[in-house]
This record gives C-alpha cells, structure tokens and sequence, in this order.
C-alpha cells in the first residue's frame, strides 16, 4: 500500500509519480490512439492522459469529471504502450485512474450497487453467474429473442440495451460444468495443461472452448480444468476495484500452482493479459518466486502451439481465405502477434490475407462498446472497412470481447464473413 | 481562461467544435516534447481552411491575444508553447493532401498534414520526399518547414527547407500571401519562403506548402561497422566523405548508447565497444554496388574492428535497429531525458565526441550520444531526473560548456531542433548581437505588434 499521498491523488492505489514522469511526451503514441483518432482532443490521447494524471499528481488538477471521464474513454487497447519509446503504460495508468475515481467520484446509489452486485457478487462466483444466464437462455429457446428482435422493440429504449441484446451469441450450456477435469492427450503424448476457462468464454462462447481443449488433446496434451477457478479480475481492473480483482487472483494463483502442469493456457486474451499482471497486481501480498514460476507459465493459446510446435500431419485441409484480427490484449497487452498468424498460415487450404490496421482496436473494449456506443460504432466501422477490402471469407480473432463486437458488426453490415476464434479455426482442421 | 465574447466570436467564425477552452484541454495543450517547459494556453482554435486561420488571427490581433501555432506538439526546443498564454492555434486539422505533381515533381499539402503520410502518398506515385525526422509518424509538415526539420539522410539529401517550393501563409496583419512557386528557377525579388523557414512561427502562419519531390533511388546498401576508439569512426566517417561517396546515411553511436541499446533490446551488441557506425548508400544499382566497396574499403583500412554488410532487406533493417532504439532505450533507463542538438563541422566531429566525454565526467553525468555522424549533428542525451534539482543544474553547465566549444569550432548550438524556448541564451553567442538586432527588424517587419510567437528565439523578448 502506498502511504504518502501523491498530489491530489488517494493513498489507496494511486499511480507511481515515477510511472508518470516516464512520459517524455514526445508523441509517438499520438497516431496509434483510436480515441484520440476520433476526437482529435488531446486530452483523448495517451499523452494527454498522462499529462492529466501528471497534473493531478502534483495538484494542479482536482481529480475531477474530466479526469475520469478520459479514465474511461480510454479503450484501455494498449496500442500506445506498444509505440512507447519510453515504456509508458498510459492504459494502466488509466485502470490506476479509474480505481481513484472511484474512491473520489463515487456513482450515484444505485449504479454503485449494481456495480458492486455484478463485480463483487456475481463475476466472483461462477455457480451464481452461471444461474443468471438461464433466463437469457430462455428468452432465446422460447422465441422471445425472435420476437423482440423482429419487432424491433428496443430501437425504443437507449441505444446500449439494443446493442448490448443484439450481441449476444446463441447460448448453450456453460461449459464450466460439462467439460471434465481431465481430458486425455490423443496420440503421442507431449505434455500436461492446465486450462483457465473464462467467465465469458464458459457462459457465452462454450463451443470455442470446448474446441481449444479438443485441440490441444489432438496436439499431444493432456488438459486439467479446475473447476473451482475464478474470474481472472480483468472486469475489476477496468471497472477500477483492484481490490477484489486481487483476491481473484490469489485464488487462482493457490489453485493453478498446486497444479503440476507444464502450462496453464487460456484461449481468452482478456484473461491471458490479466493473468500475466498478476506478477504485479500482487506484488505486495505473494511470495516473488511463485509469482514469476505463475508468469512464466501463462500462456494463449497460439503462444503455446507455436512454443511447443504445432502438429500439423493429419489436418483436414480448410479451404477458405482467411484474415486475422488481433485482439489489443493480445498484440499490445502480450506482444503476442506472429504466434497467431502463423497457427492460420500452418492449416493445409487455408489462403491468409492480411488486413490493413489489423492490430487496430475494434472498438469492443470491454464496457467501451456499450458505455460509448456511438464511439466504438466509429471505430468498428473502420476496421469492417479494413475487412471488407482483404474479401476473406473468414474473419478470425481469438479474444471474446472483440468475437462479439465483430460479430455483431459483421451482422448489422450485412456482411457474410463468420467470425471464428482461432480455435475454431484449427478445430475445423483437426480430425476427431 | 479568454472573457465569453472572445468565445462566442471565435464560435462563430470557426464552429463550436473547433474552439476550446475547458481547463483540462488548456493544460495539456501548453507543453511539446522539450523537458522541462510548460505554459497553459487561454484558448485554442483548430482551424480547418486559411480563412479560417485569417479569422482566428483577426480576432486575437484584435483582442490582444498573442498567437503560438501548433502541429502534433512534437517539438524539442519549446517552439510551440504558448510562452505568454493567449491563443495557441492548432493546425492538425489542416491535413489534405491536395495535389502531388509529377509533371514538375511537386506535392501540395495543407499544413498540418504527417510527415509520413505525406511521404507515403509520393511514394504510391513512384515519387520520393527524402527527409524523414524522427519523428515523421506524428510531426506536421508545416511544422518540420517551421524548424527545417532533418533527419537520417540530410548528408545526401538535405534538410526539409531544401525541398520547399512555395508557401501560403497569413501574415500578422491578416494578409494571405504566396511566397514561391512551382518553377524551379524564381529569382523574383526577396526570397520569401527562405526567410519563413525555421522562422518557429514568429514571422506567419504557414496553411499550405508546396515541396519538391524527386525520383526515388532504385537501390540501396545497408552496413554496419564497430570500432575500438571513437576517434577511428570520426575518422572512417572523414575518410569516405575524402573518398566522394556520399552516403544516404551515416549514422553513430557511442558506447553508452550501444549499452543501453544492448540492455534494452539483447541483440548482441559487443559492449565493449567505442562507437559503431550504421551507413547507407543508395542510388542507381552500379553506384550502389561501387559505393559500397568504396566504403568497405575504407572501413578495413581504419582499421574498424568488424563490419556487417545485409544481405536484404529484413537483414538491413536488422542493422539498423540499434540506432532506431538509441532514443527508447535510453529513454527507458531514466525518468528524464535531455537531448541536445549540437552540430559542427564534420571535421570537429571526433574532437566533440572528446569534449563531451570529457564534460560527462567533469559534471558526472551519464550522457548517451548518437546522431548524424555525416552531418556533424550529434544527440548528447543526458540521462537525468528533473526532480533532481542540482542534477539539472549540472546538466545544464555541461551543455553551457560543450556549445562555448562547439562555437568555437563554428558548429551551430541547433541542427535541426531549432532555438524556441530553450536556447534563446544561445543564439546571441553564436550570431552575436548584431545578427540579433537584424533578426528582431526582421520579426518587427512582419510583426510590429509582436502578437505571433512571443517569448521565443530572442532572450529579451
């Protein structure tokens, strides 16, 4: 815990004065901002961001609406962290600034205990999580979703609930409960895995995962998915409550280490960026070694194939033309860029094409794409067009955030493209 | 903060959107890229057209506002901030391209347009616009005509004012003149454009620039040469120029650079190295090849410890990623860094390298120098903390003491950052007093209010 107090920031989880001098506001940052790209604003822009919470640090700004207001315009992408000459990681300090607000700009009632239902209650208990989907699963079997939808009922109410209901995939069991805790390795042996099953892969993309740990048995490897795993505290972290995304994380850290495994691999790259901060999210609470030993075994999906070498004798061939979306948390949060390209590029059939800006945020950005619907629809909209021009028949990404946003937008554009998970892609490839 | 009629004028001519004037934009609209400096605006405009600009600058000469032109804020000598408040007027969203020419090798851009998307727009035409500032991705190029920007390949190609056709800027007074053209010989009266650039916005303000383009080279050749004392590249650097070749790029770095780089990025850098040179030639493939042996030649004779020729292109962007990580990685070491821009006669070169290693133990400091070796322009960095109050005093003697050297030498106390804020004690010791009294009739010519740019070039001001 910080004691003294920086500026006009809380001592609870401030941002490091040091963190924020790094900042040589040369402006490198400035052309990879999709927000700063939209508004021109400096103040929407990386740089401008640091600047503030510069000022704040050394009181010359109150912690105020704006300040919070850019803590959470910010996508929270990365991509500036990327084109840092000098380290700076302005969306960090932003999830920083958004723990501040809320200690400093409390919400009004209401939203506070909705806010705190959903981050300290429901994503904290996966059992309760995954009752409250039944009646989104039912509003789907029954038909309502086909009423609603084609009475276009919510074009009448604020435009994020619309959204928010046009998102969501079709809906089957969450497969927390179904998938076993050990799956086999299918021929030669390689290895033993763990698998982190996130919370919105488990509730929303069950089929995505189900094919990663079918992919990874075909790769030589056996797959323990505890069932007891947590949430992996990203929705805490960009909701500014690190505190309970710290408790999440020292859950599974306990869970995960008393597993021997080579790895632990996730297929969500939202979780696989949080997973790899828990270094420094608990860096005062656990002991450093099993912290790093925990780092040093977090791993995507792809990174993973292509550290151990992917398999590729008796792949059915694909033959589709496929582009590649790289989701922020993985390119800009994990510098995990090649890894991906090259699984697609290793499938017999497939034509790889790649898109123009393809490690360009697609505006999903966790609640981004619903807080700021008019915003995201901006950035979306590029990267469609960015889609559109490669013609692929596939679009593949491996980051559920962004699966649905691009699905939606796809849909909404009247776009035929499917939008895969990488896992799907390679699962169409593997043989049973 | 300006009185609400000023607002609603400035609202008025140029749309809500395009003025602002909340206090968290205020504050992060009053620095650049240069350490230190800081001055908040009352007000900022974003003109979109030179109408626009006339407008917003009627009405600041009418209300006594002083003006400070902005690009991307990338500057590092202070150029763009507001020093006495008033109206800081930001260009960046003045940035079409209007017209490449390859009938007379031109392109017409309006002022606020990148570097590089200006660069890579010629390019797609199968034209070449050589100069390329480091910071290319984001600076503007009515910014770079303002501060002559250079770059990696001014020792072949020259620096940005050398490829400035023609200008369109508003004066103080609120007229729009043109100064230049598309002809390639104009001799008609005072030449204008020459006295706008590197002018740091204190003479007009620049909405369009005509540049000249030429055809790019067909071929290229990337080296890289280590060396155990820096006095053997100074003079490697010196041997090839004496042997006519020109190279696109000569490129050096030190050793403290080379080890920040090495502990940064782990690319196998010998550590123990003095310095190493990165060199490029280019042009038509002939000449390519027999420059390349030329310079091959010259390095083994210095004796440089051991050199690297790519083979391709991946292998050659390979070469050069020590020098394009120089800055980043020093940049991560410490919280601050002061760069400076100190540039001599190529001839000085090696004996400037000595002055300032001399200097960086006199006031121990730890400073990384790379630059432009062909150019005699070099990057003293020193690696600091600016909440460390006596360090930067002591930085700050080191670079008083390295430019009374460099004068000494006739090099010039800025290459390519230009004078702004930062080095108006400077320039009367190199231009002496006289020099100083013509440029501020100059400046009083253009500007007898002194509304445009105030507080910058000149000590007194």
């Amino acid at each position: 815990m910080n004691i003294e107090k920086l500026g006009n920031f809380t001592a609870n989880d401030a941002p490091k004065y040091e963190d924020i001098l790094q900042c040589m506001r040369c402006g490198f940052c400035l052309p990879t901002c999709p927000t700063f790209a939209l508004t021109g604003r400096e103040r929407s822009s990386p740089r401008g961001r640091v600047a503030l919470a510069r000022a704040v640090a050394e009181g010359k700004l109150e912690f105020n609406q704006a300040m919070k207001e850019e803590a959470f315009f910010c996508l929270d992408c990365r991509a500036c962290t990327t084109a840092c000459p000098s380290g700076v990681q302005a969306g960090s300090l932003m999830e920083i600034c958004r723990a501040q607000a809320s200690q400093q700009q409390p919400l009004p009632k209401w939203q506070a205990g909705f806010r705190d239902f959903i981050l300290k209650k429901m994503l904290p208990n996966p059992d309760l999580l995954e009752t409250s989907m039944l009646p989104a699963q039912l509003y789907q079997k029954l038909g309502i979703q086909w009423l609603v939808r084609h009475s276009k009922l919510l074009k009448l109410g604020p435009k994020w609930i619309d959204k928010a209901e046009g998102m969501m995939p079709e809906l089957h069991q969450p497969l927390r409960k179904q998938l076993p805790e050990f799956s086999p390795a299918k021929g030669e042996k390689r290895g033993t895995v763990a698998f982190f099953l996130g919370c919105v892969m488990t509730l929303m993309y069950a089929e995505v995962s189900r094919q990663t740990v079918r992919v990874l048995n075909h790769q030589g490897f056996d797959v323990i998915t505890p069932k007891t795993q947590k949430c992996c505290g990203a929705p805490h972290l960009s909701e500014g409550d690190p505190e309970t995304a710290r408790q999440l994380a020292s859950h599974n850290l306990d869970l995960f280490l008393d597993l021997d495994v080579d790895a632990i691999v996730t297929d969500c790259a939202g979780c696989g960026a949080a997973l790899k901060e828990y270094e420094e999210m608990l860096s005062e609470r656990e002991d450093h070694q099993r912290l790093q030993i925990f780092h040093s075994k977090i791993k995507d999906i792809s990174e993973f194939l292509i550290e151990v070498g992917i398999r590729t004798e008796g792949l059915k061939p694909v033959n589709k033309i496929v582009t590649y979306h790289e989701p922020c948390h993985l390119c800009h949060a994990q510098g995990i860029s090649k890894q991906p390209r090259d699984i697609i590029k290793s499938i017999p059939g497939v034509e790889f094409r790649e898109m123009k800006e393809a490690n360009w945020c697609c505006g999903s950005a966790a609640t981004f794409s619903l807080k700021f619907t008019e915003a995201s629809q901006k950035i979306l909209d590029r990267k469609l067009e960015n889609v559109k021009n490669t013609k692929a028949e596939v679009l593949v990404t491996s980051n559920p955030g962004c699966h649905l946003q691009l699905d939606w937008g796809l849909r909404e554009a009247d776009m035929a493209q499917p939008v895969l998970h990488l896992s799907e892609l390679l699962g169409e490839a593997t043989p049973d | 903060m300006v009185a609400k009629n000023i607002l609603n004028r400035l609202c008025l001519k140029l749309g809500k959107e395009n003025v602002i004037s909340e206090k968290e934009d205020l504050l992060v609209l009053g620095y650049d890229a240069t350490p230190g400096l800081h001055h908040a605006p009352d007000v900022v405009v974003y003109p979109t057209s030179t109408e626009e600009v006339q407008a917003a600058m009627q009405i600041a000469r009418e209300e006594k506002l002083p003006i400070t032109p902005r690009g991307s804020g990338s500057g590092l000598a202070g150029g763009s901030i507001p020093a006495h408040g008033g109206m800081v007027l930001c260009l960046n969203r003045m940035d079409k391209i209007l017209e490449i020419d390859a009938e007379n090798l031109t392109v017409t851009a309006e002022t606020g347009v990148i570097t590089l998307n200006l660069a890579n727009a010629v390019a797609e035409k199968g034209l070449y616009y050589p100069p390329d500032p480091a910071s290319q991705k984001i600076s503007t190029i009515g910014g770079n005509v303002m501060e002559d920007a250079g770059g990696l390949r001014c020792l072949k190609y020259g620096v940005t004012g050398d490829y400035v056709m023609a200008l369109k800027c508003v004066l103080p007074d609120g007229s729009i003149i043109t100064t230049g053209g598309k002809s390639v010989k104009d001799v008609a009266g005072y030449s204008f454009k020459d006295l706008l650039i590197s002018s740091e916005g204190t003479l007009a303000i620049i909405t369009e620039v005509t540049m000249r383009l030429i055809p790019p080279p067909q071929a290229k050749q990337t080296m890289l040469a280590y060396f155990d004392k820096i006095e053997t590249a100074g003079k490697a650097v010196s041997e090839i120029i004496a042997a006519k070749i020109i190279p696109s790029t000569m490129e050096i770095m030190d050793k403290t650079t080379i080890n920040c780089v090495e502990d940064y990025v782990k690319i196998g850098l010998p550590r123990e190295t003095a310095a190493l040179l990165l060199i490029e030639v280019d042009g038509h493939p002939a000449v390519v090849a027999e420059e390349s042996d030329g310079v091959q030649r010259v390095l083994k004779e210095v004796n440089a410890t051991e050199i690297h020729i790519a083979a391709n292109d991946e292998e050659a962007l390979e070469l050069a990623t020590a020098r394009r990580m120089a800055l980043s990685a020093m940049a991560r070491v410490s919280p601050s860094t002061l760069m400076e821009d100190a540039t001599v006669p190529r001839s000085h070169m090696a004996q400037t390298f000595a002055e300032i290693q001399r200097l960086a133990k006199k006031y121990d400091l730890t400073v990384g120098t790379f630059g432009h070796a062909g150019d005699g322009n070099l990057h003293p960095t020193v690696l600091c903390d600016e909440r460390d109050a006596d360090q930067m005093k002591r930085a700050h003697a080191f670079f008083d003491d390295l430019y009374t050297k460099v004068l000494e030498w006739g090099g010039t106390v800025s290459g390519e950052h230009g004078i702004g804020m930062a080095k108006k004690d400077y320039l009367a010791r190199q231009i002496g007093s006289g020099g100083v009294e013509v440029m501020k009739r100059i400046k009083k010519a253009f500007d007898p209010e002194g509304i445009l740019n105030p507080g910058k070039i000149f000590a007194d001001d």
